[in-house]
């Protein structure tokens, strides 16, 4: 769903989107609004999907937002599913909202200048969708197809992670923690189940949440084939959680082998200091020990060459493996292919 | 203020890996500032067969600042004074890094034993001696290290023990030969004196 109108918001509006990327390059620093984000994407979500249900697309209803609406919206829809109980009915009722939608792309191009820029946190859904426009167009210009790649995943990812935010929804019953793949396996099966066997079908998990856990399905005919294939997508090792990690940094979760303990003072490193990586050479010190030598000489202690104190604002000429918790997610996913 | 904690570990890990390297590092006094290294010399030189030590001074920055090394033992080599035995390698200069470590820099010294750079000598007469005249340079070399690099290092470990068996505190002992320059009765009677 996002990464839909990701698509449709660069397509429709490529020449604006440029703008956009520069505004959103100033605001890069604010971190804050990746946490923001997730949920004004939940809210937008579910407003989505009451636009499908309500066929009203011209949407006053996009300023709509709080839990007891989105909870009376599911149960709309729920209803409706039990009348037509079938999987099908479920995606097709879906593609309306996956077709190529103007309204959507520059609903998103309007609300970007002025929501993406201010972080208020009463942003409508369109800002959150601008904001992806934004910063996706941003890395289109670069030239960078794995970032789309990356894209995806993250969409994945943050459907995945509002689950757990969402106070009135149980934690999903089965196959959602276990990964993307296995989930989506089960998706299906599980929707074919009539809810009348259900006794407990308030407190299923809302089928918002387990259809979008994906951004696009394999059969889906509205994605784009410019996009690289799926199958990457679930190369990733444990998407879901990786990327739902929230706060976490994600140079922690990283399989490179990090050492134990600063090789300079024979301390051990602690999670900072784990995730700090100043030189391209990959040489891994401790912050008190890269500061003694910055007050010295400045010469990495790996590779002997001056530190580059830029390296760490210049994201994109960081390579895999480079990242530190400096850096805002959405520089983070242009490296991590 | 040297780091300690670091050279502690330094000096755990050497001993540790002692059994592959044949690299020893030995605190001289209790403070740790002042160490002697000992490294066997590579085979298939003319160094072979010895053990060579060498004295280790910590500047107050180390290890953001080279550990001051010189052969305490004499060797003939272009790179290394027959004098004072200075050693002329570049990562004890400028050339160091924070990541080495005294093993990894004897473990250089003892490269260096095998691979003399008489293009960058320290020691011009041996350096024109091994460009000029090769067969005497590794004649003499060899000669130095039966003399200097087997017998004194035998010796001082045996005088060591000797001394310790007497009720003397090892390092005391190890300052106190290194002082009166070897010589076992002279130290002994420091020792007793002192």
């Amino acid at each position: 769903m996002v990464s839909d109108s990701i698509t449709n918001a660069y397509a429709n509006s490529a020449p604006n989107a440029k703008d956009f990327a520069k505004k959103k390059r100033a605001n890069r620093s604010a971190k804050l609004k990746q946490c923001k984000l997730d949920a004004r994407r939940e809210q937008w979500l579910s407003q989505v999907k009451n636009k499908q249900s309500s066929e009203d697309w011209k949407g006053e209803n996009r300023q709509r937002s709080g839990s007891g609406q989105l909870l009376e919206n599911l149960e709309t829809r729920r209803q409706r599913d039990d009348q037509n109980g079938s999987v099908h009915q479920d995606s097709d009722s879906e593609s309306p909202s996956n077709s190529p939608i103007g309204l959507t792309s520059v609903l998103s191009g309007n609300h970007l200048s002025g929501n993406c820029i201010g972080s208020s946190s009463s942003c409508s859904s369109g800002s959150s969708t601008g904001c992806f426009s934004g910063s996706t167009t941003e890395e289109e210009e670069g030239g960078d197809d794995g970032c789309l790649d990356d894209w995806e995943a993250v969409a994945d990812a943050l459907a995945a992670d509002e689950k757990p935010q969402n106070p009135p929804f149980d934690p999903p019953p089965k196959g959602e923690t276990v990964g993307g793949l296995q989930s989506r396996g089960e998706h299906k099966e599980e929707l074919v189940v009539p809810d009348s066997s259900r006794p407990e079908c308030v407190k299923r998990p809302p089928r918002t949440a387990t259809a979008n856990n994906q951004a696009w399905r394999p059969d889906d005919a509205f994605r784009p084939q410019s996009l690289p294939n799926l199958s990457k997508q679930y190369s990733f090792p444990d998407t879901n959680r990786h990327y739902g990690s929230g706060p976490i940094p994600w140079g922690c979760n990283k399989a490179i082998s990090a050492p134990s303990s600063c090789p300079i003072c024979f301390e051990d490193l602690d999670k900072t200091d784990s995730s700090f990586l100043p030189c391209l050479c990959g040489f891994r010190l401790c912050l008190f020990c890269h500061k003694r030598i910055l007050e010295e000489d400045g010469r990495c202690p790996g590779c002997r060459k001056p530190y580059e104190h830029e390296c760490i604002e210049a994201e994109p000429s960081l390579l895999e493996g480079s990242l530190t918790f400096r850096l805002t997610r959405s520089c983070s996913m242009i490296t991590r292919t | 203020m040297i780091d300690f904690g670091r050279v502690q570990k330094e000096l755990q890990e050497c001993s540790k890996d002692f059994e592959a390297s044949g690299i020893k590092v030995s605190p001289k006094a209790d403070n740790l500032a002042r160490l002697i290294g000992t490294i066997p010399g590579p085979i298939g030189t003319p160094y072979e067969g010895g053990t060579f030590q060498i004295d280790i001074t910590l500047p107050d920055a180390y290890p953001f600042q080279p550990p001051k090394m010189q052969f305490a033992t004499k060797v003939w080599h272009p790179n290394i004074s027959s004098q004072s035995g200075a050693i002329c390698l570049d990562i004890l200069k400028d050339q160091w890094s924070p990541a080495l470590t005294l093993k990894t820099a004897l473990l250089s010294i003892q490269a260096l034993l095998s691979a003399p750079e008489p293009d960058d000598p320290q020691d011009a007469v041996v350096a024109q001696q091994y460009l000029k005249d090769y067969q005497t340079f590794v004649g003499t070399a060899r000669y130095w290290t039966e003399t200097f690099a087997k017998t004194s290092a035998l010796g001082v470990e045996e005088k060591v023990q000797r001394l310790v068996e007497m009720g003397f505190l090892e390092s005391l002992v190890r300052t106190t030969l290194d002082a009166v320059g070897g010589d076992e009765n002279l130290a002994l009677e420091k020792l007793c004196s002192a």
